[in-house]
């Protein structure tokens, strides 16, 4: 069967910058699969450049989702196929309150008679979003501001979610918080693409990973096995 | 007391016409992030729009007043889309665009010339009354059209931005357009559609003016700094802020005219903008036009 999402030797240009350098990468429906790899990698310019948040005019190669070539569409149409992003930084709309935001996020849906349905699965997955339902979304601390464009993006139905560092910024325990939902979401169906600068939790959640280095895939495979081996283990994994 | 109730109904009847052209102001900056100074023209041209479809076409006022904002509406998102939008991809200094706009204001004022006059056209009254009696003191009935329709486009424009679906996604786009894009929200036709709101409800302010003041070329020029004016006061890019500012303003003003002097009117209005921008520049609704990340 033919992967759900497929980058064919992508490159990314920003002006005369060649940031990304000929990727391959596939994920198969119903896959979890992670990205690893240090900063300025070029991990969130792939990401934003598969949901059409960054420039068409940089993008080299092709980017395939459920069998149709996507590079180059604006990031409204790729949403509507069914692919969404959680945003690195998480980018909530600080002055809508948390409902706004989820509805906002409901605003692709025709059936609009099930969304309040949806809503109340987004409240008892996150009870702390469901406490304040009215209060702004900016004042929100950063882990319910996270499970906010988690549920943000779920409650578009998406066949596929793509989350850049999901635990930026947030406390151990609000870490775990929410890649139990990340978890979740993937055993309901949902194929998750993910990447993360913390790699032990990354590797121990995904069934796959690519590890990337100035714009190249430098390794790739089971993440069982990537967390064996010694390379990643000294470079990622903190010795 | 009868020359006070006179001047707070002229100067909430010239403040709504503020009003109505403040919003736009804030609206444009709000979902680009640009100044643009073609919106006292755009009066200008609905109040002339205003005029062709109730005056020459006969058409009733209230068909004549949809017309003319469903044209507004057209000319400004082409605005947006032919102009601002094209510079916009071309990556060019925000000053540059904000020129355009000048260039975009003289279009309109000598495009009006010449598609219309160079005189001050009169604009049929819309009552068959001159006067009605309010609290005892008789005032033109346009005026006090002027105040209600203009509050009623604050109330719609209220619940349009709050209450829809289109207008949450318009302010969500305004907050963050990459959030916005990434939730299936396509920017670049909100922003079009916010410049054509801000269009359509600058041009229905030329016609509830018309009557009052007559419809010329320059009319809008003059009430358009003022809505800016009225913009800062309230907050720059805050919708209530100019509300609010633009019909203070329009009270401030008349009352200077009617007590002090009405060559003052003016002097005084730009002093308060100066004041303002000096004291309080995040206006009377503390509005950061600074966007905090
Ligand atoms: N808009 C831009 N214009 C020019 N260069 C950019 C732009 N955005 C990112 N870059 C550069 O591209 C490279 C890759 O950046 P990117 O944000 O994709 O890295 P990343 O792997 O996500 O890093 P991090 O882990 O820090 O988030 C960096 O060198 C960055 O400086
Ligand atoms: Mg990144």
């Amino acid at each position: 069967m033919a992967p759900l999402l497929e980058l064919q030797d992508f490159h990314y240009y920003y002006g005369n910058i060649h940031t990304v350098k000929g990727i391959n990468m596939k994920v198969d429906e119903g896959e979890m699969v992670t990205i690893i790899g240090a900063n300025g990698a070029g991990k969130t310019t792939t990401l934003q450049a598969i949901s059409g948040l960054k420039e068409a005019k940089g993008i080299r190669g092709k980017i395939l989702f459920n069998g149709k070539e996507i590079q180059g569409l604006s990031g409204h149409r790729i949403a509507a196929m069914g692919l969404c992003q959680v945003l690195e930084g998480r980018h909530v709309f600080s002055k809508l309150t948390v409902e706004e935001n989820l509805m906002t996020g409901a605003y692709l849906r025709k059936d609009t008679k099930n969304i309040k349905d949806d809503l109340k699965d987004i409240y008892r997955r996150f009870p702390r979003l469901e406490e304040r339902r009215t209060q702004l979304a900016g004042t929100l601390s950063g882990g319910e501001q996270q499970m906010l464009a988690i549920g943000r993006a779920l409650i578009n139905k998406p066949k596929m979610m793509l989350l850049d560092e999901p635990s930026l910024g947030l406390a151990p325990v609000i870490i775990k918080e929410v890649f139990k939902a990340i978890r979740e979401i993937n055993k309901e169906g949902v194929t998750v693409l993910f990447v993360e600068q913390n790699s032990k939790i990354a590797l121990n959640t995904a069934n796959r990973g690519y590890v990337m280095q100035v714009g190249e895939v430098a390794m790739e495979g089971y993440c069982k096995d990537l967390l064996e081996d010694e390379e990643v283990k000294k470079a990622y994994l903190g010795g | 007391m009868r020359m006070l109730i006179q001047l707070i109904i002229t100067g909430l009847a010239l403040g709504g016409v503020y009003s109505l052209i403040s919003m736009g102001y804030s609206l444009i900056y709000k979902a680009s992030g640009l100044m643009t100074f073609a919106q006292g023209d755009i009066l200008t041209v609905g109040a002339f729009l205003g005029l062709t479809f109730y005056r020459f076409l006969k058409l009733p006022y209230i068909v004549a007043l949809l017309l003319t904002m469903a044209v507004a509406f057209i000319i400004g998102f082409l605005l947006e889309k032919g102009v601002i939008r094209k510079l916009l991809n071309k990556n060019v200094n925000a000053i540059y665009i904000v020129l355009a706009t000048i260039a975009v204001s003289y279009i309109f004022q000598n495009g009006a010339q010449a598609i219309w006059s160079s005189k001050v056209e009169y604009f049929p009254s819309v009552f068959s009354t001159d006067s009605v009696a309010v609290l005892g003191v008789n005032v033109q009935p346009e005026s006090l059209l002027c105040i209600g329709a203009s509050m009623i486009c604050m109330i719609l424009l209220h619940f349009f931005m709050t209450k829809t679906r289109i207008g949450t996604s318009m302010r969500a786009a305004a907050m963050d357009s990459m959030a916005a894009e990434s939730c299936g929200i396509n920017v670049s036709l909100n922003t079009g559609i916010t410049w054509g709101i801000a269009a359509g409800i600058a041009a229905i302010g030329g016609i509830f003016i018309g009557p009052m003041y007559g419809v010329y070329v320059t009319l809008g020029s003059k009430l358009g700094t003022k809505g800016f004016a009225g913009a800062v006061m309230g907050g720059y890019g805050n919708m209530y802020g100019a509300m609010v500012g633009g019909l203070l303003l329009g009270l401030l003003e008349t009352l200077v005219a009617g007590y002090i002097s009405s060559e003052l009117r003016n002097l005084f209005a730009y002093i308060i903008l100066i004041i303002f921008l000096f004291v309080k520049p995040t206006g009377i609704f503390n509005e950061q036009a600074i966007q905090d990340v």
